[in-house]
């Protein structure tokens, strides 16, 4: 479409969402405009002059953007930026804040798996993974990139309702001195201390310790 | 500490980037990033961009929002601290300055005077983010 004069309004609340380093662009349209806003986007790596462009998120008419890809190396910080267009008339180009996957990045909670003997139970924590291009491409655990990753573990006594909470680095636990025939459930959360980031808490995970022998 | 570093910059880190609209300079991170410093020159590099802060950053960065400076001097002063720790380690000659570490320093210093007085330290400010990752990473 021919740009002729920008007096579009602007693409709105231009920023990243990320999660595991999975940076999406997201925007909202333009004031007042229905259906039929295109939009293009551009991006910079911060300190490098040149804009670049997007070319799978040229013309469309969605209000996000996948850049995991542009924005994968984590020692860069990014800038991106949206136009839009509609019946040959433009908008402002609109960009985000400066971007720093590393610290503006969520993360998920880690995986938990249990298993239990008669007065314990054992927990496995796994981190989740750094987004990757592809399945074929070597995955990084997150792990790897906070090496302050930490663990905080909530173990609850479903009968008595008592509460247990550890902090750990490693990523097993084995909670001992236990009941035995006794439901307890588990829930786990990653702490990373600087730069702090926390994900939320698994879901619950319940398990049953074994008959007394 | 570090942590402390980090919780006052998160505070102010929009504030400060926005007063920074040059988007194809950095002070610290181009043309060569910080991340490809020699492990053996990470102290002596570590202890010059302290006193590169100390020195020549945070007195030239007063704003006009009270609780944007009271961040900037209390970050300010937690380098301090950690300046002086660093330069025991120097004078204990714990801390060696190789020639990478040398040139790495002169390329910042270089960029930092490419821009006026003002935009150079807001500038270093907003990216002090980029200095506490590579020190964590590297850590």
């Amino acid at each position: 479409s021919g740009e002729l004069y920008c007096s579009l309004p602007n693409p709105r609340n231009v920023h990243f969402e990320s999660v595991n380093m999975k940076n999406v662009l997201h925007w909202s349209a333009p004031e007042g405009t229905g259906d039929g806003v295109l939009y293009k986007v551009k991006y910079a790596v911060y300190g490098v002059g040149k804009w670049i462009r997007k070319p799978e998120c040229r013309n469309i008419n969605r209000t996000w953007c996948d850049l995991s890809s542009e924005t994968s190396d984590y020692e860069e910080q990014y800038y991106a930026s949206v136009k839009a267009f509609l019946n040959g008339t433009c908008s402002d180009w609109m960009e985000t804040t400066r971007f720093n996957p590393l610290t503006d990045t969520k993360i998920d909670p880690p995986v938990v798996s249990v298993s239990s003997t008669d007065r314990s139970i054992s927990i496995i924590l796994t981190a989740p993974e750094k987004w990757k291009r592809s399945p074929e491409e070597e995955s990084i655990s997150l792990l790897q990139v906070y090496p302050g990753l930490q663990y905080n573990v909530s173990v609850l006594n479903k009968k008595t309702k008592k509460r247990w909470f550890f902090s750990i680095s490693n990523n097993t636990l084995v909670v001992p001195w236990l009941e035995p025939s006794t439901a307890y459930c588990v829930s786990a959360q990653i702490h990373v201390t600087t730069p702090f980031l926390d994900s939320g808490f698994s879901k619950e995970l319940c398990i049953t310790t074994l008959k007394d022998k | 500490s570090v942590t402390e570093i980090r919780a006052g910059f998160r505070a102010i880190k929009a504030n400060i980037q926005s007063r920074d609209p040059v988007r194809s300079l950095s002070i610290l991170s181009h043309p060569q990033s910080l991340h490809k410093v020699k492990s053996s020159d990470r102290c002596c590099i570590t202890h010059q961009l302290f006193t590169f802060y100390v020195d020549k950053v945070f007195k030239h960065c007063r704003t006009e929002d009270s609780f944007v400076n009271r961040k900037i001097s209390s970050i300010a002063n937690s380098f301090l601290s950690a300046r002086r720790r660093l330069g025991q380690c120097h004078e204990q000659n714990n801390c060696p300055c190789g020639e990478e570490s040398t040139e790495k320093f002169k390329q910042i210093l270089a960029n930092y005077e490419g821009l006026n007085v003002t935009s150079a330290a807001m500038k270093s400010l907003g990216e002090l983010d980029i200095l506490l990752d590579w020190m964590e990473k590297s850590r």
